[in-house]
């Protein structure tokens, strides 16, 4: 407030490089309002969007804004694509998931890193009647849905050889065929 | 909350929605007065994208994907008022109907368009099925129609509908990339969009007819917003302000703010809302 008339009355903005800084009249709080590139925030210590870090290293050592880093699995058009601060990735696409969009969302299986879209995640489709549970989620990287006794193939969708009834809702039973009437 | 930091001087202003802030331009007739440029609103841990103004208050409207919030303050001055702020995940799009008093926006993360009064209240979900990443979002007032778009890469779009979400059609599907900007110019009833993957400004009737290229080979662009015959949009690779003269379908001025950052929503401030008449504003 430079009308107050001492000779403090102005003082440096608390803004990186000495950039300049506002007053907000009412709450006069104070506002840098020229942060170094690829900063914002009150006093320049939030990343832009699209980037994360701590510039200002309010939480530990100083952490330059870099662009989100999400495995390739997010869309350069989507906004808000990760955590300013902490870089978790907020927008995963290709039904991908997790921190750094680096595996397969629930449900999918697959590798979440491959380079063509088509060949990361699958859905597990396990078979509703050969799963426990009715489960939806498979092993991250086989797919392997968790079947009933007997029951076999990824998506537990067939009875072993030997055994029938898949519909069941248990597991598939043995055939029982009599030995002599029986060609295998 | 926080109050703005310059008042806005009377006449028509461009805002644009800039990290941390919103920023205004003054117009003099169709030229940006970019010595007057200034910060209207610090937001200073905000990001905001979509801008929206209402002629009949003077109040400014934006989304915020931080918060996530839907919020308005007046061009005069005065404290932030949050609107919406829950059941909110990506809000992108704001549209204001100032005859009815209402306003419509979008969520590509809850993949819906809503509807609320302009104090927020009654809100309501117009659309939550085929929608994947729908962006801008405009109001017709006077005709009652809503126009958006989506910017889904398996099948981008641009659609209207009434605004109590009767007759949705798909108008634009065809040669288009990632519209992410749609702006209605009541006058001259042309409906422009910015395309960030086929890199055009386009126009067209409103039914869907007579469309035309008005600029191609651009940048990057985000938002775009109609006046008079000059259409404004903000380009996120060029970090600007791009005006464009859609009588002579040339860029006609550019303007570059002092920092150096991408550039999101962008609204106008008319002086007069347009003469209209709307049968739900009685």
């Amino acid at each position: 407030d430079s009308t107050v008339g001492s000779s403090s009355d102005c003082k440096p903005c608390p803004c990186p490089g000495g950039s300049t800084c506002a007053v907000v009249p009412k709450t006069k709080e104070v506002v840098c309002t020229n942060c170094p590139t690829g900063t914002t925030g009150k006093r320049c210590e939030l990343c832009d969007d699209g980037f994360f870090g701590d510039p200002l290293g309010e939480n530990g050592q100083v952490r330059v804004c870099r662009a989100c880093k999400c495995s390739d699995n997010i869309d350069p058009n989507a906004v808000g694509n990760c955590d300013r601060e902490t870089g978790e990735c907020l927008k995963c696409i290709y039904n991908t998931d997790g921190f750094f969009c680096d595996r397969c969302k629930e449900g999918f299986y697959g590798n979440p890193l491959a380079t063509n879209a088509n060949d990361k995640c699958k859905a597990c489709s396990c078979s509703p009647y050969g799963t426990v549970d009715r489960q939806t989620s498979c092993l991250q990287v086989t797919g392997q849905c968790q079947c009933f006794p007997h029951v076999t193939n990824r998506d537990c969708s067939a009875c072993q050889p030997g055994f029938f009834n898949l519909r069941s809702g248990t597991g598939c039973e043995q055939c029982n065929c009599n030995s002599i009437g029986s060609t295998n | 909350t926080r109050p703005d930091v310059s008042p806005v001087a009377p006449g028509t202003h461009l805002l644009f929605a800039q990290s941390g802030k919103i920023e205004h331009i003054p117009l003099d007739g169709y030229s940006m007065n970019k010595g007057e440029a200034k910060a209207l609103l610090h937001l200073p841990d905000r990001v905001a994208i979509a801008v929206a103004y209402d002629c009949v208050e003077k109040m400014v409207y934006w989304t915020d994907i931080t918060g996530p919030s839907i919020s308005k303050a007046s061009l005069k001055g005065g404290d932030i008022i949050s609107l919406v702020t829950t059941d909110l995940e990506s809000p992108e799009g704001l549209a204001i109907d100032y005859l009815a008093r209402l306003m419509f926006w979008t969520d590509s993360m809850k993949d819906r368009i809503e509807v609320a009064k302009l104090d927020g209240s009654q809100r309501r979900v117009l659309f939550d099925t085929d929608l994947v990443n729908p962006r801008p979002i405009v109001a017709d007032p006077s005709y009652g129609r809503l126009y958006w778009a989506d910017w889904n890469r398996d099948g981008p779009k641009i659609e209207m509908s009434n605004m109590d979400g009767t007759d949705r059609t798909v108008l634009v599907k065809d040669d288009l990339g990632l519209p992410n900007g749609l702006t209605y110019d009541p006058e001259s009833q042309q409906l422009c969009w910015a395309d960030a993957g086929t890199r055009k400004v386009q126009c067209m009737d409103p039914n869907g007819r007579n469309r035309r290229t008005i600029v191609e080979g651009i940048q990057y662009p985000f938002a775009i917003v109609s006046h008079g015959r000059n259409l404004y949009y903000t380009d996120w690779r060029r970090e600007a302000v791009v005006a464009v003269d859609r009588t002579t379908d040339r860029e006609t001025d550019e303007f570059l703010p002092q920092k150096r950052s991408r550039v999101y929503g962008i609204a106008t401030t008319p002086t007069q809302c347009p003469q209209a008449y709307n049968y739900c504003s009685n």
